[in-house]
């Protein structure tokens, strides 16, 4: 099995997303079923959440972890071996600008190679984390 | 997709493996372009995380009128769909367990292409009392 020249603590490239209420209806619409929910109706969030406005979907935090992953990985490794993980912390909304960072924390072999494991942060433009997580892919 | 009477979701009644939803659908340029623009990333590949294959697969079964939080994602890829293709999807109860006497509940999706090709493979963990993480971020309210 090859080694890789991946280091341990090596910085992915960070990301940074500014999330709008345009963007945040724009990815609900891309769902094949039509359906009222608390990123696209004010009302629903309100009844549901308590809030005063729409969520961001947290999948759009995994596409803007996946983005760092793809950069520091390479679409033909991240697109076939790769996956992320992670726990939303903190709501997303309209006006907030999210950060993407990571660092790799591990690597083991596996069948197919070796495994690297990248521990990943989002924060908002408050430094406030949103979401943590790890993402993995194999070189 | 085929309509079906929905079932009232109840949480209790709920078994861990049991299927959900399988539709089909045909994947276009105009939803990757949609995709994209959504997140500013032009080289994204993955529209089908924004398609939410595992909750529509709950959703076309099953009327969930408590809604839920979305407490955290797990996606693994395998290979990027491609427009002009159809897609097929299999959802399934993945797990569901009580955490701080909040009742979660793991919802998943297998996405392969009219080729045979595995696509991705999507889990989300719901967490059921929506309102309770309102007051968590809304603790005037």
């Amino acid at each position: 099995m090859e080694s890789t020249n991946i280091e341990i603590g090596a910085q992915i490239p960070s990301v940074t997303k500014s999330v709008t209420t345009e963007s945040i209806l724009q990815f609900e619409s891309c769902a094949i079923l039509e359906r009222e929910n608390i990123h696209n109706n004010e009302e629903l969030a309100k009844q549901r959440l308590g809030t005063t406005y729409t969520l961001a979907s947290g999948r759009m935090s995994i596409a803007f972890a996946s983005e760092a992953m793809r950069k520091f990985f390479g679409p033909d490794v991240f697109h076939h071996t790769g996956s992320v993980n992670l726990k939303f912390l903190r709501p997303v909304k309209n006006g907030d600008t999210i950060t993407v960072t990571g660092s790799v924390s591990s690597q083991r072999q596996v069948e197919n190679g070796t495994e690297i494991t990248v521990d990943l942060h989002c924060e908002n433009q408050n430094h406030d984390r949103t979401a943590a997580g790890i993402g993995t892919a194999i070189v | 997709m085929a309509e079906q009477p929905l079932k009232i979701l109840d949480y209790d009644k709920l078994e861990i493996g049991e299927e959900l939803g399988s539709y089909e659908y045909l994947l276009t340029q105009e939803m990757l372009d949609n995709f994209r623009a959504s997140i500013d990333d032009p080289e994204a590949c993955f529209p089908t995380l924004a398609v939410k294959h595992d909750a529509t697969a709950l959703n076309i079964v099953y009327n969930d009128t408590t809604g839920g939080v979305n407490a955290g994602n797990e996606v693994e890829f395998f290979n990027p769909p491609i427009p002009g293709k159809k897609i097929f999807v299999k959802g399934r109860i993945a797990d569901k367990y009580l955490r701080r006497d909040k009742p979660y509940l793991v919802i998943e999706a297998t996405a392969t292409d009219e080729d045979g090709r595995l696509l991705e493979r999507l889990k989300t963990y719901q967490m059921k009392k929506p309102d309770e993480v309102g007051k968590k971020w809304n603790p005037q309210t």
